[in-house]
């Protein structure tokens, strides 16, 4: 009889579990995967991208209302009708026709704007030598990024930046006693983006907003207002805290580098791409992609029963060295694998293509404008999961001009 | 005008087979399977798959010259 592997129990659900640590490090170099109070923990690269992608395992999202004891109002009606937790032919004809909107072809023209807002909020801090990094330039560029996308009105940034941290507490253990706030937050959105998808109709602007607009009234109808409007929502929550965390994480990453950083600085048209997809890496917001298994599946020695949940550990996989060289160090010359950190199969992040030009963007004129960069004390960071970061980041640093 | 697809650059995500089911598919293990060539009344959904791509994989080849 074949014996039993040995796997260790992680547990992920403590404030101190850390993603990066010798713990997890340790249950990757025993076995594929580790065990979990919510379901298995995958931790090699060749495991997860296998299942990550495996048609069998569904993105499992659709419950998480009702098992917080949420099954009505505003929230839940949107959340069961996102592209993020539909499946089958009902979201393949929906993400058929928002894909090309989000197309580096459609972003190019967008960078010299995204640079431009860069630049000017550095502009506000770079003279002193410090500043607070999440509420001074990532969250401003984040959510003014959005505004861009959509056509909103950049001014209007902070209120859009207090909707989507609203509706962002509806992936929280805490989404019933904040439920209240949350559904009025989505019954204001929805007006709002009722507002914007009539005055696009009316008059067409350069921007991705117009692009769908226009999808649905030449496809004949085939993405419905409402569709258009769960859309807009879904963008509002997907986009803002996770390129706004992802800029933090970035930070923070290339401060342990500085040999890295500078590298960039010297070269940033040659090293952006390369520095996006290190820090992606090493240190990614989404620090697992969950599945659930819509049937019993068998993978390796391993019978996965229907049901079981599955969190594919992306730093995990992407830092794991029978895949990588000298897998914990940014090295903006290596040659690396894909990492996970936009997930993957049907699911794949809409939105990667944007975040990668926008990161890389921030992270060339930050290299170019400042040096020995440092974190500094004070830093408040969210516990390791499916969306963490910084709320607060203090950093020091030498001006360069 | 054939479709190009770097295979070495090929995930299997399946966004081109979203775009353009009649000329991409995933097989039974997840792997990418294509026509090379393909009907005109299908280029639409081609682009489109070709813009999907998150990797960035999929061409035309429009001089099979250089094929």
């Amino acid at each position: 009889m074949a014996q039993e592997p040995e796997t260790l129990h992680l547990d992920i659900s403590s404030e101190y579990f850390r993603m990066d640590s010798e713990e997890v490090r340790k249950a990757r170099s025993i076995h594929w995967y580790a065990r979990t109070d919510w379901g298995m923990a995958v931790l090699s690269y060749e495991d997860s991208s296998f299942l990550l992608k495996h048609p069998l395992l569904t993105q499992g999202s659709a419950k998480w209302p009702a098992q917080h004891g949420v099954t009505e109002g505003h929230f839940d009606r949107w959340w069961q009708k996102t592209l993020l937790v539909l499946e089958g032919d009902e979201h393949n004809r929906i993400r058929r026709l928002v894909n090309p909107a989000f197309s580096p072809r459609r972003i190019q023209p967008l960078h010299e704007r995204f640079r431009s807002l860069a630049n000017s909020l550095i502009d506000d801090w770079v003279g002193v030598g410090k500043t607070e990094f999440a509420s001074r330039f990532a969250a401003p560029y984040a959510t003014r990024i959005l505004c861009m996308i959509l056509g909103i009105d950049e001014r209007d940034w902070k209120k859009i930046h207090q909707l989507a941290s609203t509706i962002g507490l509806g992936l929280g253990i805490t989404i019933q006693e904040n439920i209240a706030r949350i559904d009025e937050a989505i019954a204001e959105l929805t007006r709002y983006a009722k507002f914007l998808v009539r005055s696009r109709r009316q008059s067409p602007r350069d921007d991705i907003l117009s692009t769908l607009v226009e999808t649905r009234d030449t496809d004949d109808g085939k993405l419905s207002d409402q569709e258009l409007i769960n859309l807009i929502i879904l963008l509002i929550f997907a986009g803002i805290d996770t390129t706004r965390n992802q800029l933090a994480l970035s930070v923070e990453a290339f401060s342990k580098q500085p040999d890295q950083w500078e590298k960039l600085a010297a070269n940033p048209d040659h090293y952006a791409a390369k520095a996006v997809e290190e820090a992606l890496r090493v240190n990614p917001i989404g620090r697992w992609i969950s599945r659930e298994a819509a049937d019993t599946i068998q993978h390796k020695e391993r019978t996965i029963e229907k049901g079981t949940t599955l969190h594919l550990f992306t730093l995990t996989s992407a830092t794991d060295p029978a895949a990588f060289d000298n897998p914990d160090r940014i090295d903006l010359d290596a040659e690396r694998a894909p990492h996970f950190a936009f997930g993957g199969g049907i699911h794949h992040c809409l939105g990667h293509f944007v975040a990668r030009a926008d990161i890389g963007i921030a992270l060339s004129a930050m290299a170019t404008r400042m040096k020995d960069l440092r974190v500094e004390e004070g830093a408040e960071w969210l516990p390791d999961s499916g969306n963490t970061g910084a709320n607060k980041l203090p950093i020091t640093f030498s001006r360069r001009f | 005008m054939k479709i190009f697809v770097e295979m070495a650059k090929c995930e299997n995500h399946g966004q081109c087979a979203i775009s353009a089911p009649n000329n991409f598919e995933l097989d039974s293990d997840g792997n990418l399977r294509y026509q090379e060539s393909f009907g005109e009344e299908d280029l639409h959904d081609i682009e489109d798959a070709i813009d999907s791509c998150p990797l960035q994989a999929i061409s035309l080849d429009r001089d099979p010259t250089y094929a």
